[in-house]
Parts: structure tokens; C-alpha cells; sequence
């Protein structure tokens, strides 16, 4: 894929491993900025304003609010809020058995949806201790795969609007985007009946099986953007304007990274060859090669490159796996009639993790050892990626302009529903 | 499960600590610093996962029959367990070992912060104190997170109603 | 504040010296319904997108569905728009920024409540930290019921808006829109209308009033009226 050249060429980087992890050289800051700063201690002569960015603003991707302290158009200090949108999830998995909390979870990151599904579903699997069948295991992995593609299209779209606005010209590659996310959301709402919220996943497999015909439409479809992404890449990534609101912009540092628990295409973005795909295989990527995607740049180019970089890896994973679905049941326990009919044996904690589209997205459940609710958890936590990703916000900013933030902040494609819960 | 051999030496040796096979070992406040440092610093265990907590309600003598089987133990005061996981990263071979402990607080009194070993638990740590009550001292910035600065209660501890109201908005 | 406003008909400020001029009846209803057809067909569109819903309103104004061929447009500021969409949960954080948005929104002014986290609450109706249903807050002219509505739900909303802008417009009497409830408990809060106590519309003007003071307003000793828990009436839902 060299339609153009990307202006960082991996021949020439320089590596050191840090803590028994391979970096680049070029990314390690040594001078972070203290985001406790007093902001007294800043020059005093300066002529400080303080700016609110949010709770409700086109560029925030959501409810995020951030308090930034500018310099004139330079940021000095960033303060990010949160908890607009917390709507109690863990509370609500704390009232409701198993079988019954998997549609509440599908609204955390509500761009890809069952990818929650499939988070807090292995970590209950892991809790009572069910065995998932191979075919339920492929439609997971299928699932998953699309998800992330529908989740990178649908980033892809917005970071255009970030950086150009609706009027500016960033309008074109989010209509573009939106119309191929619309073909994979048919496929889902094939599969399961719905457009955005499916609640397919259940405790031991799948509630729906593949319909008749779907395995070739989906082959067809995932074809069809296989081809638009070379379009993307043929206007995107040579873009000169492009290049030049993003090469340079918004560097993480992987240590800095690696220590705030960043995980996914970030982290993947700043050199750090990561993925628990392949590290720590969960439903069927055991039995398929998962080519992970990195890049040394450590800024929002690379992380345009990765996340097209596992464009590409999802639809062939998902053709591949396409071509050879197992026969067989798809769900190891009998059809849940009742609530309770699922029930923990142990009150131990349990974590499970998947990646998703923003990284890594675990469940830790501990079950309730009261006998008359064995069938709810006794405490439920989301281990959400997005999180940390805004964590990073406070080292990353200062010294940029307010224009940068915002590419910067689209870069890292956090969820609200998923940062709140 | 199966923790990483130098890990479970480590606790074993120098902190003298019983390895539960489920869920790590159980620290108390007072080593969790140094033990923290030393599976960052010597382990390499830098990736932060999560800090949980969680609350315990002070159990009391549980009469009926049908309660018998559970595996609580009766008389147990009001606590919080803060598990923590972690994460070893490691490139040319790949492997990602996890390690977890926990640390019993009991109510009133609070556990050392570990912010400043992993930058990733500041936002947690503040998430935990926020919902679940637990404190966590010396960490550089103990504010609410998710719910409005002066709202009442921990929302995830046990005792707390899940459908309290709040004037005038709900 | 307490007064249902979408039951007023808007008038234009004309009007009064309209009425007192001989022979401009005509010229009136002509006007109205040059007016109507203006106001109904380019909605200007304040997208209060928060959660999953805000993704499918994104969704409605791509290409498949194109909300903009209605004559919509979706604007990033309030003091330019006459709909308000909101698209999401909203939690009592978010509260008094939504009705602090809806305020600055100048009149005439419609809102859509899309989707069942914006109509009741939905899952979240029994949670700690979501208002169940906006319209305990602000006027809702029109409904659009699902989790989240799939995008041709969000046009007929639209269509259903522009019936109900012409109607207004022309002086009939529009039958205001009901929450869609099925089996669930309706929430702590009455909804905006009569039964409702004013204590509660005072405290949320004064809540926004006072944004961003945390408690100060009653740290100062401000005591505002506590109005009696409403006894929760005994749907089918239970706890679900």
C-alpha cells in the first residue's frame, strides 16, 4: 500500500527497550509536563485565560468537558472532566443476573457494541465456568472483526470533521465513511435484528446463528470496502492539508504511555508492538495469524496509519474466517428461559480482557455467594480504555495550539459512554 | 490462573505473603507501596490494568437455612477489598503475564495511593474513592470524578439505594 | 417558568398592528402561512447529542437517509436553532446544561426527544444519576420512541414536527404528545404539566442559574422547598 510515501520510514528508526519493552528512541520525553501544576507557579507576567471546552461541544466527541488555561492560542494547562454520562452501569449489573445484563453493557462504547458484549460475556464464561463451542467462538470472532471495522470507519469520519469541520472540506471522508459503516450495519441487522444494539451474545455462545446466504454477503460487502479503503488512502493520506494538521502533532511518549495504561492502536502508534489478539488469544484467533500493525511515529499521522493498517487486517481476518465456519451448536447451554437459570459457583473475582477498537476493554466480576443470588453478580467493574486515553490529555497538550487539541483529542478516539459507564 | 514464578517468589520471600491461587495475594496497607515498587522497578510490571473495590457490608449472623453453603465469613467487619492488576509487557517474546494482589481496608481508614507508581491508577483511584468510598492517602488529587462535587453518598457501596432521588432533577 | 409553552401559539410581533389596520385579515393569513411554510421546511437543528442516539442522528444526516432534503440543518450553536434533538441519556450533570442550552434557544422553538433514554430513562429510569425523561425538565413536542430510533424513525419525527409547526401556525388546537409508556413506572419527577409541583421548576431555575457553584447556593442558606416524594405508582415493570 505506497500510494504515497508516509512520512515516517521504519528503516531508519533507532530502538532501546525500556522496562523489557522495545521503544523508539526519538519518542522518549524527558521533560513531561506536571499536570498538578499550580498554575500560580506559571510566568506571572503572563496573561492567562481560561477556557471551557464542552460539556456539550461538536468536537468533544460526546460529554466531555475540558478546562483548558491558555497563553494567548497556547495551552498551558489542561483539566478534563468527566461523569456527564454516568449512568450507573455497575450499579445496574449489581441489580441484574447474568443472562439479563449483556443489552445494558452494549451501551458503554456504543460504536462498537458487542464488543462489550463480548468483554463481560468471557468474563462471566470465566466466573461459571462454561465452555463456548468453535462455531459460536468463529461468529464471535467474525463479530468483532467487523465491529472494529465499522468503530475505525466510523473514527475515521469524525477525525475528518475535527479537522476540517462540516463546511471545511472534513465533511467529504465522513460521508464516505458513514456510507460503507451503513453496508456493515445491514449485515448486523441480518445477523441479529438490529441496527446498533444487538444483545447477541449470551453466557456459553450466541443467541442467533448465521442466516442462510450471509457468509456470501458479507464476503461481498467486506470486498467492496476492501477496494473504498484504497480510495480513502488515495485521498487522505497524501493530503497535503492533512499532512500538515497531523504529521508532528499530539507525540506520546510509549513509556509515558505504557505507564498510563494506554493500550490498542495509540499505543500501537508509538512503536510499542502490542496486541492481546495475538499475545493472548481469546475466542478463535487461537486458530488464525493476527498481523499487528505499528508504527514509530508516535503522532496522530501513525495513528491514522495503524487504524488503517487494521482496516485492511480486520477484513481479511473476517474473509478468512468467513470462508471456514465450523458446524456445530453455537451456544453450550440450553436456551435461557429464565433469569436465574445462570449461576456462579464462587465469590472469587475474575478479569477477563478483550482488544477492542481503543484497546484494552476488561471485565473484572465477582460473583455473589449468597445462595438466593447466585445468579447476580455481587460487584461488576468495566475496565474501559477510553479512560486512560483521556489520562494522556494533560501530558500531551500543553504547548499546543487549540486546533492541535482538538486533532489531538480526535485522534484518541475516545467514547463517552465507555469513559463514564 | 497461575501467577508469574518471579512474582509469586518475590511476594513469597521478601514480603512474606501466602499466594491465593484465584485472586493474588492479599497485602496489607503498609507493604503495598513497597511491594508496588518492587514489581514495577525489578518485575517490569508497568502496565497498569485496574484498580477495583469493593465493599463489604459488615455480616451478621445469618439465621435461615436456606443461606447455609455461602462462604462468607459471619462476623466480618465493614470493609472494602481493593484489588489491583498489572501487566507485564514484553516485545521479542510477546508474553503478557498479569499479576494481581489486594489490599482489605477497613472502613475509616484508608490505603496508600499507588498514583505514583502507575500514572494509570491516578483516574481509577479517584473513580474508586468516587463510587465506592474507599481513601486513598497521598494521592495528589482525591476529587470526585464521576458524580457532582456535592453529592451525597458512594454510589456503588452495598448500602446504597439504587434509585435515591435527587432534588430537583430526579 | 411552570407554564406549558407548547400549547401557546407563537405570534409574531407584527401582529398587534396587523389586527388594527382595516382590510389586512387577508393579508394575515397570508403572511402566517408564508411564515408556517418558512419555519416548517428549514429547521434549524441543535443536535444535544450525548450517547448512542447522538450516533444514529449522525447516521440520519449522511447520505443514505440525508436529514438535510426535509430542509434541516444541523448548527454547533443553540442561538441559531428553533429544534432542539436530544439524543442520549441525560444524567443530573447534564441536566442543568440542557435546560441552560434550551433557555438561550430563541423562539419560536420545538424539542424532539429522541430515544427511550430522553423519553423515560429507559434501563437507566431507576438509576441514581439519570433524569427520567427530559421532559421533567423542559417541554418535548414530539417523541420518537426506540433504542436508539433507526434514522427513518428520526424523519418521521421531523414530519410529524412539520405537521405540528403548520397546525400551530394556523390557529388549530394540537393535541400535545404523550410519553410512550408501556408497562413502566413512571418516574419520581412529574412530568412537565399541571400536577406538577413548582417548587421543582424554581429549583432547576435556580440550579441553572447557578452553574458551576457546586453548593455554594445552599451554603449560602438558600433553603429551597423540598416537595413530598410521590408515591411511586405500581407498574408491571418491578425492578427489571
Amino acid at each position: 500500500m505506497s500510494l504515497h510515501a508516509t512520512p515516517h520510514p521504519k528503516d531508519t528508526v533507532k530502538w532501546t527497550t525500556v522496562g523489557g519493552v522495545r521503544v523508539p528512541v526519538h519518542l522518549l520525553i524527558p521533560n513531561l509536563p506536571d499536570p498538578f501544576m499550580d498554575i500560580e507557579d506559571y510566568e506571572p507576567d503572563a496573561d492567562l485565560m481560561v477556557l471551557n471546552m464542552g460539556p456539550q461541544h461538536p468536537s468533544t466527541h460526546g460529554v466531555l468537558r475540558v478546562k483548558l488555561v491558555l497563553d494567548g492560542e497556547v495551552c498551558v494547562k489542561v483539566t478534563p472532566y468527566l461523569g456527564y454520562l454516568h449512568r450507573g452501569v455497575e450499579k445496574l449489573c449489581e441489580k441484574l443476573s447474568y443472562v439479563q445484563i449483556t443489552p445494558i453493557v452494549d451501551k458503554n462504547d456504543y460504536v462498537s457494541p458487542m464488543m462489550n458484549e463480548l468483554a463481560i460475556n468471557m468474563a462471566f464464561e470465566k466466573l461459571i465456568g462454561a465452555e463456548v463451542p468453535r462455531r459460536a467462538r468463529y461468529i464471535r470472532t467474525i463479530c468483532a472483526e467487523i465491529q472494529r471495522l465499522g468503530s475505525h470507519l466510523l473514527w475515521l469520519g469524525t477525525f475528518g470533521l475535527d479537522m476540517g469541520g462540516a463546511i471545511g472540506g472534513g465533511g467529504s471522508i465522513f460521508m464516505h465513511t458513514f456510507r460503507e459503516r451503513e453496508l456493515l450495519l445491514d449485515l448486523f441487522e441480518d445477523l441479529t435484528g438490529c441496527r446498533f444494539h444487538y444483545n447477541t451474545h449470551t453466557v456459553g455462545g450466541n443467541r442467533h446463528d448465521i442466516p442462510a446466504g450471509w457468509a456470501a454477503k458479507a464476503t461481498q460487502v467486506l470486498a467492496v470496502i476492501s477496494k473504498r479503503c484504497i480510495e480513502y488512502e488515495d485521498f487522505v493520506r497524501g493530503n497535503k492539508v492533512f499532512q500538515a494538521r497531523t504529521v508532528g502533532v499530539g507525540i506520546i511518549d510509549p513509556v509515558l504511555a505504557i505507564d498510563l495504561g494506554i493500550s490498542g492502536p495509540v499505543l500501537r502508534a508509538s512503536g510499542v508492538d502490542v496486541d492481546l489478539r495475538r499475545d493472548q488469544p481469546y475466542a478463535a484467533y487461537d486458530e488464525i495469524a493476527v498481523n499487528v500493525a505499528t508504527d514509530p511515529g508516535g503522532d496522530c499521522f501513525s495513528r491514522y496509519v495503524v487504524r488503517v493498517d487494521e482496516m485492511r487486517e480486520s477484513i481479511r481476518i473476517a474473509t478468512e474466517l468467513l470462508a471456514g465456519v465450523p458446524e456445530g451448536p453455537i451456544c453450550s447451554l440450553k436456551p435461557v428461559k429464565l433469569p436465574g437459570a445462570v449461576k456462579a459457583k464462587h465469590g472469587q473475582g475474575v478479569y477477563s480482557s478483550i482488544e477492542s477498537p481503543r484497546g484494552e476493554l476488561g471485565t473484572f466480576v465477582v460473583g455473589n455467594t449468597v445462595r438466593r443470588q447466585s445468579a447476580i453478580p455481587y460487584r461488576c467493574k468495566i475496565r474501559s480504555p477510553s479512560m486512560h486515553l483521556l489520562q494522556l490529555l494533560p501530558y500531551i497538550c500543553p504547548g499546543n495550539n487549540i486546533s492541535d487539541i482538538i486533532v489531538t483529542l480526535g485522534s484518541l478516539d475516545p467514547i463517552m459512554g465507555e469513559v463514564d459507564r | 490462573m497461575s501467577w508469574p514464578t518471579d512474582a509469586a517468589t518475590l511476594c513469597q520471600d521478601r514480603f512474606g505473603l501466602e499466594i491465593c491461587e484465584a485472586e493474588g495475594p492479599l497485602v496489607s496497607a503498609d507493604q503495598a507501596l513497597a511491594l508496588a515498587t518492587a514489581l514495577k522497578d525489578e518485575l517490569d510490571f508497568r502496565f497498569f490494568v485496574h484498580v477495583v473495590s469493593v465493599h463489604y457490608p459488615e455480616v451478621e449472623a445469618i439465621a435461615a437455612d436456606e443461606e447455609k453453603g455461602i462462604d462468607a465469613i459471619i462476623g466480618t467487619p465493614d470493609h472494602t477489598m481493593v484489588h489491583y492488576r498489572l501487566r507485564r509487557l514484553a516485545n521479542p517474546n510477546r508474553s503478557t503475564d498479569t499479576f494481581a494482589f489486594r489490599i482489605k481496608v477497613p472502613t475509616g481508614e484508608s490505603t496508600p495511593s499507588l498514583s505514583g507508581v502507575w500514572l494509570g491508577a491516578d483516574w481509577q483511584e479517584r473513580e474508586q474513592y468516587d463510587l465506592v468510598g474507599t481513601v486513598f492517602s497521598g494521592h495528589p488529587d482525591l476529587r470526585r470524578i464521576m458524580m457532582p462535587e456535592d453529592w451525597p453518598g458512594h454510589p456503588l457501596r452495598r448500602d446504597y439505594a439504587i434509585d435515591t432521588s435527587h432534588f430537583p432533577w430526579r | 417558568m411552570g407554564v406549558d409553552q407548547s400549547n401557546q401559539n407563537f405570534e409574531h410581533p407584527l401582529f398587534e398592528y396587523m389586527e388594527k389596520m382595516p382590510g389586512l385579515d387577508l393579508a394575515m393569513t397570508t403572511a402566517d402561512k408564508i411564515l408556517s411554510w418558512g419555519s416548517r421546511n428549514s429547521m434549524f437543528v441543535f443536535p444535544m447529542a450525548t450517547s448512542c442516539c447522538g450516533i444514529e442522528f449522525m447516521a440520519a444526516a449522511c447520505g443514505r437517509f440525508d436529514l438535510d432534503r426535509i430542509g434541516t440543518i444541523a448548527r454547533g450553536t443553540p442561538r441559531q436553532c428553533d429544534v432542539m434533538v436530544i439524543a442520549g441519556t441525560i444524567t443530573v450533570k447534564m441536566a442543568p446544561r440542557v435546560k441552560k442550552l434550551w433557555d438561550m434557544m430563541p423562539e419560536p422553538k420545538w424539542a424532539i426527544a429522541m430515544g427511550s433514554c430522553a423519553i423515560s430513562g429507559d434501563f437507566y429510569r431507576d438509576i441514581y444519576s439519570v433524569v427520567p425523561g427530559v421532559d421533567t425538565f423542559m417541554p418535548v413536542d414530539v417523541y420518537v420512541p426506540g433504542c436508539p430510533p433507526n434514522p427513518d424513525h428520526l424523519l418521521e419525527g421531523f414530519r410529524r414536527l412539520q405537521d405540528k409547526i403548520k397546525a400551530k401556525r394556523a390557529g388549530e388546537w394540537v393535541e400535545p404528545e404523550t410519553r410512550p409508556v408501556s408497562g413502566m413506572q413512571m418516574p419520581s419527577v412529574p412530568r412537565y404539566g399541571t400536577d406538577r409541583d413548582p417548587a421543582y421548576d424554581q429549583a432547576q431555575l435556580m440550579a441553572t442559574q447557578n452553574m458551576g457553584l457546586g453548593g455554594e447556593l445552599l451554603a449560602a442558606g438558600v433553603t429551597l422547598p423540598q416537595p413530598a416524594p410521590q408515591p411511586v405508582q405500581s407498574g408491571e415493570g418491578g425492578d427489571s
